[in-house]
């Protein structure tokens, strides 16, 4: 067997070639190359029946602008990576999308524990992340405008939380809420909307969510005799709380975030506890041509929130590119990106379209399949529609969307 | 504020009676092994599990399960004694205490693993609360009490009135001298093994039945458990009694001036207080 050496002098001039070509400016590189982005989600693990679906609607995306003509002729090469829900692995794999395949940008992180680990990469090395994690603190840290998140954060859900109690005309709401980060800030924002539509909040109790029984705090919140109790808890203590509040003999209105009083809550509690119960969730822009498109390619006509959004962020970081003439990299796609998902330009809603009326040099508001996708300075969404269901014999229905 | 103090007092006081169940096991077993063995907590969680196998797999009254709870909870409280904890004994109490603290971790996992994380409610009828002078009582709180209250009756006689009670008084009182006289240590403590865990099973169903259950039940009332035992004196039953109605309606009438989220606190401070004031506990600790 000959054995294959690599001479010192070989080698050096190979790095040299190739540092050299790396030293080339990366428009002459980049002449009629593909557009390189890259999808990050949770193939496996916790999030792993998210992932896919996630990633198909990118895919879906990226053929649709190729099969158009691509980007101003350059066509998209997506590279796909699977976090496994786990910051470690997710980190490896950000690390070989950025340094091996140079992206712009990398898209659709789902764990905010991942999104938080892979964001200090992504904004050292200048590439753009989009992702699909609620909590607060993400967009809080300092991304220098790197970053943009689809889901709506604990502020907004709360707001149109607080919307909904004052369309259904409720006036002395009791806040029960469980001790979490959350419980202060979304107490305070939901007093400040009810106080401004000429409502109260009667009262509010944050209680110890491992405790066995809840008595006392529903007698504290029955004595100021509310007409709705807003449950700001988790599954195991919500049903606790929505069972005791019925053995009490309260009859007035009750109302949970959808991940609390969930399919899981209503089938361990009878209906005659849980009907009448509201619960508001996000929800993507249903009624959207947009939505219906997805809907249709991905073969499915109840898409999870996260796909829609993972639609939007595809389609928000093709036009961005667009929009900065073909120039594929992370900083092009940050400094474009708001200018072509609010304003008042043209309403699209697919990257196709828009990048046919970028070509014709006008001006584009693109509203996804989530919704309108447009972003605050630190790159949270101004606006995401919640929707707002009762229960009902045992099952959920749709009230309404605001 | 006077039919405030009055709920409070009526919550804290079936809260208290539920606690003093597992709280007479976790002190006989102190009693007699002279530790504090804190695996007592899966074993109430195993015991809420158990009842809840008979009462919802099975289709038993609660009642009934309640005897299952007993009979799996003491059971598996004698083979983990026997396996696990017995071995250890001549290593310290110290020693056979970090392990029971390991050993309830284990056994919490298991419990997990047969039964996975989810919340579980006993199939029982829901009923609106009594509304008696404006204080509200359950219905469920009322059986719970009645259920509790019978327990210990049956401990008080049992340890009162056979020959195994004296015996395990005997041990308890001075392990040498019983010994001397030919009380079998080994039998007591399987016994003592079997009847406190018991206990500790009824008492996770109790805790269960006004609520849910979930592989942590046991583990967030330890604490409560442990500090009933403490301030009503480290091995003496009416003791256990004493301190479980104290925390029970310490822990309620605390309300009035603390946060519900602080309730917890009340443990602590009973456990500091009690071992700053008086050590021995309210009762000392003569077992019975």
């Amino acid at each position: 067997m000959s054995e294959t050496r690599l001479s010192r002098r070989t080698l050096l001039t190979s790095a040299a070639a190739a540092a050299g070509a790396l030293a080339l400016p990366a428009r002459a590189r980049a002449q009629g190359a593909p557009v390189r982005l890259g999808t990050l989600t949770p193939l496996t693990g916790a999030g792993g029946s998210y992932g896919p679906p996630m990633r198909r609607a990118m895919e879906w995306v990226v053929g649709e602008v190729n099969a158009a003509g691509g980007i101003l002729g350059r066509q998209v090469e997506l590279v796909s990576e699977d976090d496994q829900t786990n910051p470690e692995a997710a980190v490896r794999a950000a690390r070989k999308l950025i340094d091996v395949d140079r992206v712009a940008a990398i898209m659709g992180t789902w764990a905010s524990a991942v999104t938080t680990a892979v964001a200090p990469l992504c904004w050292e090395s200048k590439t753009f992340l989009t992702t699909v994690s609620g909590s607060d603190s993400i967009t809080q840290l300092p991304h220098q405008g790197y970053l943009i998140r689809t889901q709506p954060n604990t502020h907004l859900q709360i707001g149109k939380l607080g919307d909904f109690l004052l369309w259904l005309k409720v006036k002395r709401v009791f806040v029960l809420g469980a001790q979490t980060p959350f419980a202060l800030p979304s107490q305070n924002r939901l007093r400040e909307i009810l106080t401004k539509g000429g409502s109260e909040m009667v009262g509010a109790v944050i209680y110890d969510k491992d405790k066995t029984t809840f008595r006392s705090e529903i007698d504290q919140a029955l004595r100021t005799k509310p007409d709705m109790v807003y449950l700001n808890g988790y599954t195991p203590d919500v049903t606790v709380l929505a069972k005791e509040l019925y053995k009490a003999g309260y009859t007035g209105g009750r109302i949970a975030l959808g991940y609390a009083a969930n399919a899981k809550f209503l089938a361990s509690l009878p209906a005659e506890v849980t009907d009448g119960i509201y619960t508001a969730q996000p929800t993507s822009a249903l009624e959207s041509t947009g939505y219906r498109r997805l809907a249709k390619a991905l073969g499915s006509d109840d898409l999870d929130p996260y796909t829609c959004q993972c639609h939007d962020h595809a389609s928000l970081v093709c036009l961005a590119i667009g929009h900065a003439r073909g120039e594929a990299t992370g900083t092009a796609v940050r400094d474009h990106l708001r200018r072509i998902s609010q304003g008042p330009g043209v309403k699209v809603d697919s990257a196709v379209e828009g990048l046919k009326l970028l070509a014709q040099g006008k001006a584009i508001n693109y509203e996804g399949a989530s919704g309108p996708c447009d972003f605050t300075e630190s790159g949270d969404i101004l606006d995401c529609k919640i929707r707002f269901e009762q229960a009902e014999k045992g099952k959920f229905k749709v009230v309404t969307t605001l | 504020m006077l039919g405030e103090v009055g709920q409070l007092l009526i919550n804290g006081l079936v809260a208290g009676t539920i606690l003093a169940v597992p709280a007479i096991g976790f002190t006989a077993i102190y009693a007699v092994l002279r530790f504090p063995n804190f695996s007592l907590a899966s074993h109430l969680t195993i015991g809420a599990f158990a009842g809840y196998a008979a009462n919802v797999s099975w289709g038993w009254p609660a009642t009934g399960a309640v005897l299952v709870a007993f009979v799996v909870a003491g059971l598996a409280g004698v083979l983990n004694d026997e396996l696990v904890l017995k071995p250890l004994r001549p290593a310290g109490v110290l020693t056979t205490a970090i392990a029971a603290v390991a050993l309830t971790i284990v056994l919490e996992n298991v419990v997990r693993f047969v039964w996975g994380n989810e919340l579980r409610g006993y199939d029982l009828p829901i009923q609106r609360d009594w509304h008696v002078a404006g204080l509200r009582i359950g219905a469920q709180q009322v059986k719970n009490l009645g259920i509790a209250v019978g327990a210990m009756l049956a401990v008080f006689a049992f340890l009162a009135w056979t020959r195994t009670g004296k015996a395990m008084r005997a041990v308890a009182d001075n392990p040498t001298l019983a010994d001397i006289k030919g009380v079998d240590p080994d039998r007591v403590a399987r016994l003592v093994n079997f009847a406190g865990m018991g206990l500790a099973g009824i008492g996770g169903m109790l805790v269960g039945l006004d609520t849910s259950i979930d592989p942590l039940t046991g583990f967030r009332v330890i604490l409560s458990v442990f500090a009933a035992a403490v301030v009503g004196g480290l091995g003496s039953i009416p003791g256990a009694v004493v301190g479980a109605l104290t925390i029970g309606v310490g822990e309620e009438l605390s309300l009035l001036v603390l946060a519900p989220a602080y309730r917890t606190a009340v443990g602590f401070a009973a456990i500091l207080l009690v071992l700053t004031l008086r050590p021995r506990g309210i009762l000392g600790e003569r077992a019975y």
